[in-house]
C-alpha cells in the first residue's frame, strides 16, 4: 500500500461527498443500522455494542448548496447547523436509522427538535452532558443517561448488548484512539514528515467506517509515515484551537501550513479522540464510559470544568509541544469558540504567546484573506 | 546606483514604486488591474521603468504585494500587504504606531514597531459593514458621487444616529431619514460616524497608540478623516501618497533584501 | 386604519414595582458599597432564589443588570468595551454588556453591582450561561458552582428520576457552600416558609396571567408582563413579593370587571415569542399599539418559571420542588417542540389571532430555528405568523424602518381579512 495514494484517495472522497461512502457501505450491509453522531463527542461504544455503525455527521462541506435550511435557521446561526439540516431535507442521509445530538450549544440543541419534527421516521436522540464536574453525583447521573440512551439504541437495533459486548466495543475504540494519539504524537515531533491535512484525513475517516477497518488503515499509515525522512522547513510552529465542531475546508487547513506554519497540535475532530488514556475495561462498562467523560477526557470549548481554566490547558499545550504561537481558527457564529477566544486572547497576551485569530465557514471557497492573514502573522514572527 | 521596486496588485488598481539605494522615491505608477492580473503587474513595472529611466538590470530586487502578489511572476519575493502597509506608513510618518487601512472591501488595523514591523493586526470579517462598500451603498441611496460625500458629511450639524451598520439595511434607514426630511449632510454625517465607530472598535483590538496613520483608498475621504479623528480624539496622519503605501512598503522590503544580498556577496568575495 | 393612542399602563402595580425594585437595587448597592450582605450571582431561567433568600444573601442577576443598561440606553459603551478586548460582534450582547461593566467599576445608573460571594451558575437550558459565568469567575476570581440542570429530552417531556436526584444532590451541595460562606446552618423551617411564599406567589402570578384570556385583555402580556417579572425573580419567596402579586391580581381583576384594556380598542390579539428589544421597548410597543394589537400571552414571561400550566412549589418537599421548577417548569429548559406546544396552547386557550416571533440575535436559545417554528404555525396550523429580527441588548441590530415595514404589512393583511370576514358575517346576518 502506498500511503500517499491512500491519503489522496480519501481526501478526494472527503472533499467530494464523504457520506456517499457510508451510503455504499450501508447498501452492502442491509441488516446493519447506522446512527449519525453530531459533533462534538458521542459515546460511540454504545452504538457499536448495540450492533450498529456510528457515523460522524459533520456538516455539508463546501460542495453542498444550502437552499432549504436557511428558511429554518437565521443568518446569524453557524453553517454546520444549517448544512446538517440541508443534508436531511435534500435526502442525502437516507441511510441513517437514527441520529444523536448533544448539549454543545443552543442552535445544535434546537436542531435536534427541528429534526424530530421534520423527519419523524428517524430516531432522534439527545444527550445532555453534565456541566458539573465537581459533584460526586455527576457520575451517577451520566451513567443513568447512558443507560437511557442504550435502551433507545437497543430498541432501534433489536440487539441488547451485555457487559462483555460493551467491553469489547470499548477495547476497539480504545485501540483506535490510541493509534490516533500516536499519529498526533508523530506529527507533534516530526511535522515535516506528516502534514496536518494528512493527519486530518486519517482522523476524519474514522467517522465514515467501522472502527476495525479504520484501525487497520491507521496501523499501515503509521508504519509508512515512520519511514519518512523529510528536511524541516523554515516555518513557525503553532498550536491550532477552536475548530472542534464545524469542519474547515481541507484547502484551508492545507493553506495554513503552506503559508509558513507547522501545526503541532489541533482540536479538529476532538470528540473522536476524546480521551487522554484508555477507558478501563474491567468492571461496569457503562459506568466506566461515564466516569471517563469526567476524569480522562480532553478539555473542550463545550465542556465547562470549573476546576481548571481552559486557557491554562491551552498554554500548557503550547509549552508541552514547544510551539511558538497559537492560531485560533473559529467557525463564524460559533458562540462557544468565540467566547473561548476572548479568554484565550487575554491569557495568551499575559503569557507572552503570540496568536492569530481567524474565522472560517465550512462553505468557504476563497482562501485569499486567510492566507494573507497567516502570511502576515508568519512574517511578523520571522522578520523580527 | 542600485534600485528596488515594489508592485502592489490590488483588486481594482495596481500600484508601483521604485526606490533608489538612499530610499528616495524615484518613480510612481498606477494602472487599472483589469481581468489579467499577471499582465497588470508586468505593465505596471514597465511603466515604472519608463517614467524613471532606470535600466531593468539596475533594479536589484522586486517585491510583489497585494491580493495578486503571487502573480508578480518576475518578482523576487512576495510579502503581504499588511506587512507592506506597516513599513510604508512608517516611511511616510516615522512616528507611526498604529495604521488604519480602509479599502473598498476591507478594513485593517495594524500595530507597528519602531522599524515598521507588524506587532499585531486585525481585519474585518467578510461583512462589508465599516468599509468603503458601506459608503458606496450610502452614496447610491442618496444618488451622489462617492467622491463628493466626504465634503458633504463635513457640513453636518446634527448627524443622525444610524442604528444599523449593515450594508444591506443602510439604504432603508437612509430612506426613512429622508422621509423625515433630515438633511443630506446630517445623514452622511451619521453614516461616516457609524463607520468610524465600527472601525475604531475593530482596531481597538490591537490597541491604539499615537501616531495613527490612515492609509487605503478611503483615506482620501476628508469626511472619514474627520470622523475618525473625532472618535479617536486625536489627529491622524494622511499622506497624498496614501494609496501607494503598499507598493512603497514592498519597495522598502526589496531594498533591505537587496542591500543584505549585496553585503553577503561582498563578504563572500572578500 | 384606526390610529390608536399610545398607551402604557400606569396603575398601582407599576408604582409598587418601582418602589420595591428601587429598594432591591438599594440593597444591591449596599452590598457593593458597604459590604452589607453577601451577593449570589444567578441566572434568571428557573432560578432557585428560595435558597438565596433562606440564607439572607442578596440575589444578583447579571441578566437584569444587562437589560437595565439596555432599557436606560446605556449598554453600547459597555458592549464596545468588551468587543475591544476580544469579544465578537456575534457573541451574546447581554454577556458583553455585563463583561463591560466588570471591566470598569460596576457602577450603573440604577445600582452598583457587588462582587459575588458565590457565582451560582444555574445552567437551565441556555448554554451561554455557562460561558457567561465562566468569564465572570475569571474577572472577579470568585467561587463558582455549576448547578447543572439536565435538559428535557425524553419524549414524555418530563425529567427522569435520575435527573431529579442529580439536581437535589447538587442543591444540597449548594446549601453546604452557602453554609460555609455565611457561617450559619440552613434554617429548614425558614426555607419551608419561603417555598410556601413562592407557592402562593406563583399561584397569584398564574391567576394574573389567566386574566388575559378576557376580551379585552386587562393588560399586555408582553409589555406589561415584563413589569411583573422583576419582582418575580428578585422578590419571590419574600412577603414583599407576595404583596406585589396580591396587589397586581386585585388591580387586574378590577380592570376585567370594568372592561378596561391597555388600548382604547382591542383590534388584534397576538401571542409573542422571544425576548423584547430592550433598548427600543417603547418604540416597539407603539408599532403594535398603532394597530390596536395587544399581546395576550408571551413565552418570554415564562423564562423564570412556567406557573400557568399548573406548577406550584411544595413546602413539604422544598428541594425536590425547587428541582422540579428548575427542570420542568420554565420555558428555557423545555425543548423547542415543547415550546411550539406551549405557544399553540396560548393561541387556542387565550384566543389569539396571530403569532409574532421576535427573533433576537443575542439569544440563540430562543431564536435558533424560529424559521421552522414559523413554518409549523403557518403551514401546519394555519396561524398568521410574523417574524421580525432585532436584538435584546445591542442597539446596532434594531432597524426601525425594517421592523415597521414588516409589522405594518402584517397587520394590514390581518385588517383586510378582518374587514372581509366582518362584511361576510354582516351579509350573512342580513340574509
Amino acid at each position: 500500500m502506498n500511503i500517499d495514494n491512500v491519503i489522496a484517495e480519501y481526501r478526494e472522497a472527503l472533499e467530494e461527498a464523504p457520506l456517499e461512502r457510508v451510503a455504499r457501505w450501508k447498501a452492502s450491509h442491509p441488516t446493519t443500522k447506522a446512527v449519525g453522531c453530531y459533533p462534538v463527542y458521542s459515546p460511540v461504544e454504545l452504538i457499536h455494542a448495540a450492533g450498529m455503525l456510528p457515523v460522524g455527521i459533520l456538516g455539508g462541506g463546501n460542495r453542498l448548496e444550502i437552499a432549504h435550511a436557511d428558511s429554518r435557521f437565521q443568518s446569524f446561526v453557524c453553517s454546520i447547523v444549517k448544512s446538517t439540516l440541508e443534508l436531511a431535507m435534500t435526502d442525502r442521509i437516507g441511510f441513517l436509522d437514527g441520529i444523536v445530538f448533544h448539549s454543545i450549544c443552543d442552535p445544535a440543541r434546537n436542531l435536534a427538535s427541528v429534526y424530530k419534527r421534520n423527519f419523524p421516521k428517524l430516531m432522534v436522540e439527545y444527550i445532555h452532558f453534565p456541566q458539573n464536574m465537581t459533584s460526586p453525583a455527576t457520575v451517577d447521573y451520566l451513567t443513568a443517561e447512558y443507560h437511557r440512551l442504550l435502551e433507545s439504541y437497543t430498541e432501534l437495533s433489536g440487539i441488547k448488548p451485555d457487559d462483555e459486548a460493551l467491553r469489547r466495543s470499548t477495547r476497539i475504540y480504545n485501540e483506535q484512539r490510541k493509534l490516533l494519539r500516536d499519529l498526533y504524537a508523530l506529527r507533534a515531533t516530526q511535522p515535516q514528515n506528516l502534514s496536518t491535512v494528512e493527519t486530518y484525513v486519517l482522523t476524519r475517516i474514522a467517522t465514515l467506517m467501522p472502527p476495525e477497518e479504520h484501525i487497520s488503515i491507521l496501523k499501515e499509515a503509521l508504519a509508512a509515515i515512520r519511514l519518512r525522512d523529510e528536511r524541516p522547513k523554515d516555518r513557525i510552529k503553532v498550536v491550532l484551537e477552536g475548530s472542534f465542531c464545524e469542519q474547515p475546508p481541507l484547502e484551508l487547513i492545507e493553506g495554513l501550513e503552506a503559508a509558513g506554519c507547522y501545526i503541532l497540535d489541533d482540536d479538529f475532530l476532538t470528540g473522536w479522540r476524546f480521551f487522554t488514556e484508555d477507558i478501563p475495561t474491567d468492571g461496569d462498562p457503562v459506568r466506566n464510559l461515564a466516569e471517563s467523560y469526567l476524569r480522562r477526557s480532553v478539555y473542550s470549548g463545550v465542556k465547562h470544568d470549573t476546576r481548571e481554566r481552559k486557557s491554562k490547558h491551552l498554554i500548557d499545550k503550547v509549552k508541552e509541544t514547544g510551539a511558538a504561537a497559537v492560531v485560533i481558527l473559529a467557525a463564524k457564529f460559533c458562540e462557544p469558540a468565540l467566547f473561548d477566544y476572548a479568554l484565550y486572547r487575554q491569557a495568551l497576551e499575559k503569557a507572552g504567546i503570540p496568536h492569530l485569530y481567524l474565522e472560517f465557514e465550512e462553505k468557504m471557497w476563497i482562501f485569499d484573506k486567510s492566507r494573507t492573514e497567516v502570511e502576515t502573522f508568519v512574517e511578523s514572527m520571522l522578520f523580527d | 546606483m542600485m534600485y528596488s521596486a515594489g508592485i502592489d496588485v490590488g483588486s481594482t488598481q495596481t500600484k508601483g514604486i521604485i526606490l533608489d539605494e538612499n530610499r528616495n522615491i524615484v518613480a510612481r505608477a498606477l494602472i487599472m488591474t483589469g481581468a489579467n492580473v499577471t499582465r497588470a503587474g508586468d505593465n505596471c513595472f514597465k511603466e515604472l521603468l519608463k517614467v524613471s529611466n532606470v535600466p531593468r538590470e539596475d533594479v536589484a530586487y522586486i517585491v510583489g504585494t497585494g491580493y495578486g502578489r503571487y502573480k508578480v511572476t518576475f518578482g523576487d519575493a512576495q510579502i503581504t500587504e499588511i506587512s507592506c502597509h506597516a513599513r510604508g506608513a512608517c516611511y511616510l510618518f516615522p512616528n507611526t504606531k498604529t495604521v488604519i487601512d480602509m479599502g473598498g472591501q476591507d478594513a485593517k488595523g495594524i500595530r507597528v514597531g519602531p522599524d515598521g514591523d507588524v506587532k499585531d493586526f486585525v481585519m474585518n470579517d467578510k461583512c462589508a459593514a465599516g468599509t468603503g462598500r458601506f459608503l458606496g451603498s450610502a452614496a447610491e441611496a442618496l444618488l451622489l458621487n462617492l467622491d463628493d460625500i466626504g465634503p458633504i458629511a463635513l457640513k453636518a450639524k446634527n448627524p443622525v444616529r444610524l442604528t444599523t451598520v449593515c450594508t444591506v439595511f443602510v439604504e432603508s434607514d437612509i430612506m426613512s431619514y429622508l422621509a423625515q426630511n433630515k438633511k443630506v449632510e446630517d445623514i452622511l454625517g451619521g453614516v461616516h460616524s457609524a463607520i468610524a465607530a465600527r472601525t475604531v472598535s475593530l482596531i481597538r483590538r490591537v490597541g491604539i497608540e499615537p501616531e495613527v496613520t490612515f492609509t487605503g483608498g478611503v483615506s482620501r475621504n476628508i469626511g472619514m478623516v474627520s470622523a475618525l479623528e473625532e472618535k479617536l480624539g486625536m489627529k491622524i496622519n494622511v499622506s497624498p501618497d496614501s494609496h501607494y503605501v503598499g507598493a512603497l512598503g514592498a519597495a522598502i522590503f526589496a531594498l533591505e533584501r537587496a542591500v543584505k544580498a549585496k553585503g553577503e556577496l561582498a563578504q563572500a568575495t572578500a | 386604519m384606526a390610529e390608536s393612542a399610545k398607551s402604557i399602563y400606569q396603575g398601582q402595580m407599576h408604582l409598587l414595582q418601582k418602589d420595591m425594585m428601587g429598594r432591591y437595587f438599594a440593597r444591591v448597592t449596599r452590598a457593593a458599597e458597604q459590604g452589607d450582605g453577601k451577593a449570589v450571582y444567578m441566572l434568571i431561567s428557573g432560578n432557585p432564589v428560595e435558597l438565596v433568600q433562606a440564607f439572607d444573601m442578596v440575589p444578583v442577576y447579571p441578566e437584569i443588570n444587562a437589560l437595565q443598561l439596555a432599557v436606560k440606553k446605556a449598554a453600547l459603551p459597555f458592549i464596545q468595551k468588551a468587543e475591544e478586548i476580544g469579544y465578537s460582534m456575534d457573541n451574546c450582547a447581554y454577556v458583553k454588556a455585563d463583561v463591560g461593566l466588570f471591566l470598569g467599576d460596576r457602577k450603573t445608573p440604577f445600582a452598583t453591582i457587588p462582587l459575588p460571594s458565590l457565582i451560582l451558575c444555574n445552567y437551565v437550558g441556555c448554554n451561554v450561561y455557562l460561558q457567561w459565568f465562566e468569564h465572570l469567575a475569571e474577572y472577579c476570581d470568585g467561587e463558582i458552582y455549576n448547578l447543572d440542570i439536565p435538559f428535557l429530552r425524553d419524549p414524555s417531556g418530563k425529567p427522569s428520576k435520575a435527573d431529579i436526584e442529580y439536581v437535589v444532590k447538587q442543591l444540597e451541595e449548594v446549601i453546604v457552600a452557602m453554609e460555609r460562606i455565611t457561617g450559619k446552618d440552613l434554617d429548614w423551617a425558614k426555607l419551608k416558609r419561603i417555598v410556601e411564599f413562592s407557592a402562593e406567589t406563583g399561584e397569584l402570578w398564574s391567576k394574573v396571567k389567566s386574566l388575559t384570556k378576557h376580551r379585552p385583555t386587562p393588560f399586555d402580556a408582553y409589555f406589561d408582563s415584563v413589569t411583573m417579572m422583576a419582582p418575580l425573580y428578585c422578590l419571590r419567596g419574600t412577603e414583599d413579593g407576595l404583596k406585589f402579586f396580591q396587589t397586581a391580581l386585585k388591580e387586574m381583576e378590577e380592570k376585567v370587571e370594568m372592561g378596561q384594556g391597555p388600548l382604547p380598542e382591542e383590534r388584534f390579539r397576538f401571542v409573542i415569542e422571544g425576548p423584547p428589544p430592550w433598548p427600543f421597548l417603547r418604540t416597539f410597543r407603539d408599532l403594535f399599539s398603532k394597530w390596536g394589537a395587544v399581546a395576550v400571552a408571551s413565552t418570554y414571561s415564562t423564562v423564570g418559571g412556567l406557573w400557568e400550566f399548573g406548577f406550584k412549589h411544595d413546602p413539604n418537599r422544598p428541594l425536590e420542588s425547587i428541582a422540579e421548577h428548575m427542570l420542568e417548569w420554565n420555558v428555557t429548559n423545555r425543548n423547542f417542540l415543547q415550546r411550539y406546544a406551549q405557544i399553540r396552547r396560548y393561541i387556542e386557550e387565550w384566543n389569539a389571532d396571530a403569532l409574532v416571533i421576535h427573533s433576537v440575535k443575542s439569544c440563540r436559545l430562543f431564536s435558533a430555528g424560529q424559521g421552522d417554528m414559523r413554518e409549523y404555525f403557518t403551514k401546519d396550523l394555519n396561524v398568521p405568523t410574523l417574524l421580525i429580527e432585532s436584538d435584546i441588548e445591542d442597539p446596532r441590530y434594531f432597524s426601525e424602518a425594517q421592523i415597521k415595514n414588516r409589522i405594518d404589512a402584517f397587520f394590514e393583511s390581518l385588517e383586510h381579512k378582518k374587514i372581509v370576514r366582518e362584511a361576510k358575517a354582516a351579509a350573512g346576518g342580513a340574509a
